[in-house]
């Protein structure tokens, strides 16, 4: 099986299996940048960098009357153009040479797709089933405490392939990858493999929470035991009752978990307080289609 | 005038009385609690241990090797017993200034226990508050706590974003912060796209955007107060978890130590340090830091839980630190550190409420130690201060402990000299030690004395473990106690003295096998003793013998006579005769001190020549011209010579050189004597009797030879058994003398012959040969001055010259 897995992953690495890492200078992004770089050498995969100028930032640059108003000290300043584009252009080469230096290290090939235009659609544009996008949380934000940005909003919700949000984790004691999923829906195999993919990867182990109506765990809970011991993964299944997105949170937190792995048809996207939930999990988050 | 008689056996060794010691052994004896014949000493202890005014600490004065510092031990220990012990000192950490260091006071023996429960209270504080913060709970109420501050923060960002929105505004965030811009359908308007707008809506559109810029400001500007305000929540919900926490333990403590108010305040400054500084103990990977937790140690300074009665304590290396305490350093990683719990205590600190005994002279000799004991005193509290500090050579912050006050008794042990110094040149002295209390040398010996003495021996043979002490060897130690008291009616109360015979002589017996000391051993130790150090004296006798040193003791001469002196070298004192010569002519009324000419007489000497020469004149030309020039030497004496105890026989050897008439050179002569001729008491009369005899004896047997000596010394007379053998013989005379007279009579065997009316001597009377002499020494003076015929001599009375 341990054959087949491989030939697998590297059928679909050739097939379009690339990391593409959304770069917009931030210090989330540069730190997103050495996750992505891990896995892509993990994967021995393409990396693509993707550098958007917005253009509606460019564009209200243009504006006479325009001013910056800044995030901490609340100050106005004169915004123009001229000045916009060189800053822009700065953030270009450094995100350039992060990339450069990050992939060169693991010898890893690598490119960098700068682009203008809304940050969303020019990365749908170029994203594919099978690709892994990697980004920061949040962006430039000057929102004091914002845990999810808008593109991030517009990506798991909408990218084709799996979507990894970067936070920087904190060190804790116990260390696990956490799968959380639903009894009733379909991808549930996407997800339940990542997550394989991430304990193997980081030696964690693995827990899988599973969200459901009271009184129909055991055959899930069979299933998903045997899929993990076939895959050669030590990990633990339990059941959680349908409850809101807090006590989910509450329960991942005991769990001690290091990353999350989520689908994104799970049914607590559909829920209220999906956002909420990513935002309370201050834990790199995968989400797969 | 009636030749004195020769002293008896009797009169120049007081025996002890076999009658008054009724016992067999010492140990029959009861030991002696304190002992007698120091009554004063005794007084003035209890006085000064009892008084309570300040300034009346003790010095006890007596020289070195009295027992003075095993008396006030013995003496303050049953003193102090009845008193109250002293309460227990503790530093604590000072909450509001770190680096003074409170002091608390405690009933005794509760310091060991409040020690324990603060270190038992802050190894609860490690667990228990760290599991407060763990707990659901708070985790919860800080998780709410926070998502309320980002939602308030956030609804001002968001309600000007919908504002925007709703007015076709768009907000961008930038790298740096944000920026508003026209829009439509989710787009920025291409500003070329803009400039088509009529001015009306370009008016509309950049006045919404100034007023939204104004509130985003505003908005921004409010966050760091959201964020002051959420810490102080946080700060308080954190209070309230400890308070829980500490509620019980600390409550427990407060009721347990209710009745030492200190305590209380300190165990609530306690909780408002650990509330302070709760977020310390949150690290659950490492506990709260060491740091942190050992401020609530309590450094015991003081404990007296052992203590019984009032602390005596004899601090014996009395150097300013362990006087006053120190404040120690650590050394971690090439750095010092300390803190309240490195202070240590001083014997000060351990003598509080009690007794301090040091040795004056030792305190005196270690720097700054004298200084900062009166300084104590004076401020009635223990302030410490480094050696360093002190000095000024070090400016590092340090501790500064809180003073503790202080009510010490001190006690001084220290030589007579360091007292008198003491009070002559230091001006604090006596308003410090107020209380002298003043050991005795001697102890009369008298018929109550003989049986308490003897106890005295047994309880120091006892204490020294050493053998008991039969009868005779009592009396031989009583007997010893005399000569070396010197004086037949005093015994000595000197301790190391006595010890060391009795310790000798116990070597001895066990020498000998003896089960018990006798009296021949006592006899042993002293011969020993005086062998062990005679290398001089004999050195000195042998060169009397073999004629090195000139000494007559038999036949006679005139100009000549035999002095008596006592030579003492380290502990050792003999004596040994001295040959006195003098030469008379006529002269103006001149004695020459050859000693104090060549500047090797002292000044008392000096004056004994002056009073004999005085004595001369008044005596023998009380209305006429003295005409004398006249010579005294010590021969053969290269040393210094003081003292006035030559002045018989110097006048003797003078008036034998005027007169011509020869002394006899079998009888030495001691004693010192005033204008009027009366012979006065002089010391170390056992030493030149002794002194004198040893050297007859090596020149060829004693026989008809003998000492002068004044009368008022017969009762220092403890002669040796050698000398009482020959005085019992008759083959060795001891005359007492209390005119110069009787000197005269008994050294030339001639009258020395009372004036009589008209101060004329009687014929054939050696004053009258003297008298004779000076006359014809006169008119030959007069002969000689009229030659000279310079009128200016024939001064009356001579004051002048009369040297």
């Amino acid at each position: 099986m341990a054959a087949t897995e491989i030939a697998e992953s590297k059928s679909t690495a050739k097939a379009a299996g690339r990391v593409l890492i959304l770069l917009d200078g931030s210090r989330l992004s540069l730190a997103a940048l050495e996750a992505a770089a891990e896995i892509a050498a993990a994967r021995k995969a393409e990396v693509l960098g993707i550098f958007v100028e917005e253009v509606n930032l460019l564009r209200s640059a243009g504006y006479g009357f325009a001013r910056e108003v800044g995030g901490s000290s609340g100050l106005a300043r004169p915004l123009d153009v001229a000045a916009l584009e060189a800053r822009m252009h700065s953030l270009a080469q450094q995100v350039r040479r992060s990339l450069e230096q990050a992939m060169a290290r693991r010898g890893l090939v690598q490119a960098l797709k700068l682009c203008r235009g809304r940050v969303a659609d020019e990365v749908l544009s170029l994203v594919g089933p099978e690709d892994l996008v990697v980004m920061g949380r949040v962006g430039w934000s000057g929102i004091p405490g914002a845990r999810l940005g808008s593109t991030a909003r517009i990506l798991v919700r909408q990218a084709p392939g799996d979507v990894l949000l970067w936070v920087e984790p904190r060190p804790r004691r116990q260390e696990r990858v956490v799968v959380l999923l639903n009894h009733d829906q379909g991808a549930n195999h996407r997800a339940v493999k990542v997550g394989a993919e991430l304990a193997r990867r980081h030696h964690q182990p693995l827990t899988v929470l599973v969200r459901m109506a009271a009184g129909k765990g055991q055959p899930i809970t069979e299933d998903l035991m045997a899929y993990l011991r076939h895959e050669g993964i030590t990990a633990r299944v339990k059941l959680l009752p349908m409850a809101s997105a807090v006590a989910v949170a509450r329960a991942m937190r005991e769990e001690g978990m290091a990353q999350l792995v989520i689908s994104r048809q799970c049914s607590l996207f559909g829920e209220q307080g999906a956002e909420a939930l990513l935002a309370a999990m201050d834990v790199p988050v995968t989400v797969t289609p | 005038m009636v030749v004195p008689a020769a002293l008896t056996e009797d009169q120049i060794y007081h025996r002890c009385p076999p009658e008054m010691l009724d016992f067999d052994t010492t140990e029959a004896l009861e030991n002696v609690d304190l002992p007698f014949g120091q009554e004063r000493m005794l007084r003035a202890l209890e006085f000064g241990a009892g008084m309570r005014a300040s300034g009346f600490n003790l010095f006890v004065l007596g020289p070195s090797g009295a027992g003075k510092h095993e008396l006030v031990k013995r003496f303050l220990a049953s003193h102090a017993a009845g008193k109250p012990v002293p309460s227990d000192w503790c530093h604590l950490f000072n909450f509001q200034q770190s680096d003074k260091p409170v002091a608390i006071t405690l009933p005794p023996g509760e310091g060991r226990v409040f020690k324990s429960d603060m270190s038992i209270l802050a190894s609860e504080l490690k667990t228990a508050i760290p599991a407060t913060f763990e707990s659901e709970e708070y985790q919860a109420r800080i998780q709410e706590l926070q998502e309320e501050v980002t939602r308030r923060q956030q609804k001002g960002l968001f309600a000007i974003q919908e504002e925007a929105n709703a007015n076709h505004i768009a907000m961008l965030t930038t790298p740096a912060g944000f920026t508003f811009a026209p829009m439509r359908n989710g787009e920025v308007i291409e500003p070329e796209e803009y400039k088509t707008f009529s001015d009306e809506e370009k008016e509309l559109v950049e006045a919404k955007v100034e007023d939204l810029q104004k509130k985003l400001q505003q908005a921004i500007q409010q966050v760091p107060r959201l964020r002051k305000e959420v810490r102080e929540r946080i700060h308080e919900l954190n209070e309230e978890m400890v308070q829980l926490t500490l509620g019980g333990p600390i409550g427990e403590l407060r009721e347990k130590w209710s009745h030492v108010p200190a305590v209380v305040a300190y165990l609530d400054a306690v909780r408002e340090d650990v509330v302070e500084h709760a977020e310390a103990f949150q690290d659950n990977e490492n506990g709260a830091p060491a740091g942190l937790l050992n401020r609530y140690r309590v450094n015991l300074l003081v404990d007296n839980a052992d203590t019984r009665g009032a602390p005596v304590v004899y601090e014996d290396l009395p150097n300013h630190q362990h006087l006053t305490g120190q404040i120690e350093h650590r050394a971690h990683q090439g750095n010092l550190y300390t803190d309240f719990t490195l202070i240590r205590a001083g014997s000060l600190h351990r003598a509080n409420g009690g007794y301090l005994v040091l040795d004056a002279r030792r305190i005196l000799t270690q720097p700054m130690a004298w200084e900062s004991l009166k300084r104590i005193l004076f401020s009635g509290e223990i302030r410490i201060e480094s050696l360093e500090r002190l000095y000024g050579l070090a400016t590092t912050v340090s501790q500064q402990p809180e003073p503790i006050p202080l009510n010490v008794k001190v006690v001084l042990l220290g030589d007579r000299t360091l007292y008198y110094l003491l009070s002559h040149y230091d001006p604090d002295f006596l308003d410090l030690f107020k209380v002298e209390a003043d050991f005795e040398d001697d102890l009369e010996r008298d018929d109550d004395s003989y049986l308490l003495y003897a106890r005295m021996i047994a309880t120091m043979a006892r204490a020294s473990g050493i053998k008991a002490l039969d009868r005779a060897a009592v009396a031989r130690v009583i007997e010893h106690a005399s000569r070396l008291a010197g004086d037949q009616k005093k015994l000595t109360a000197h301790d190391r003295v006595l010890k060391d015979l009795l310790s000798e002589a116990d070597h001895w017996a066990s020498e000998a096998g003896s089960a018990r000391i006798e009296a021949c051993h006592i006899q042993q130790a002293i011969d020993e003793r005086e062998y062990r150090a005679s290398r001089i004296r004999e050195r000195s006798l042998e060169q009397i013998r073999r004629g090195l040193m000139m000494i007559a003791t038999t036949g006679e001469q005139a100009g000549q006579v035999n002095g008596l002196s006592v030579l003492q070298i380290g502990a050792t004192r003999f004596g040994q005769p001295t040959r006195i010569t003098a030469t008379a002519r006529p002269g103006k009324g001149q004695v020459v001190d050859i000693e104090r000419e060549a500047k090797l007489g002292g000044p008392i000497h000096s004056k004994a020549v002056m009073i004999l020469s005085r004595f001369l004149a008044n005596r023998y030309a009380p209305m006429g011209e003295l005409s004398l020039s006249a010579s005294l030497a010590f021969e053969q004496s290269y040393g210094g010579v003081e003292g006035d105890s030559a002045s018989v026989a110097e006048t003797c050897v003078l008036l034998s050189a005027i007169a011509g008439v020869p002394l006899k050179q079998s009888l030495a002569v001691t004693g010192s004597m005033n204008q009027h001729g009366e012979v006065q008491a002089v010391g170390g009369v056992n030493e030149k009797i002794e002194g004198f005899f040893n050297v007859c004896q090596q020149a060829g047997g004693v026989n008809g030879q003998g000492a002068l000596l004044p009368a008022s010394n017969i009762e220092h007379l403890m002669l040796n058994d050698d000398v009482r053998g020959v005085v019992r013989d008759g083959r060795f005379a001891i005359y007492p003398l209390t005119r110069i007279d009787q000197a005269i009579e008994l050294l030339t065997g001639m009258e020395a012959g009372e004036p009589d009316a008209d101060g004329q001597f009687p014929e054939n009377s050696f004053n009258r040969l003297v008298a004779e002499r000076l006359a014809k020494f006169a008119e030959v003076g007069k002969k000689k001055d009229s030659e000279q015929e310079n009128g200016n001599g024939g001064n009356g009375d001579g004051s002048d010259g009369d040297r």
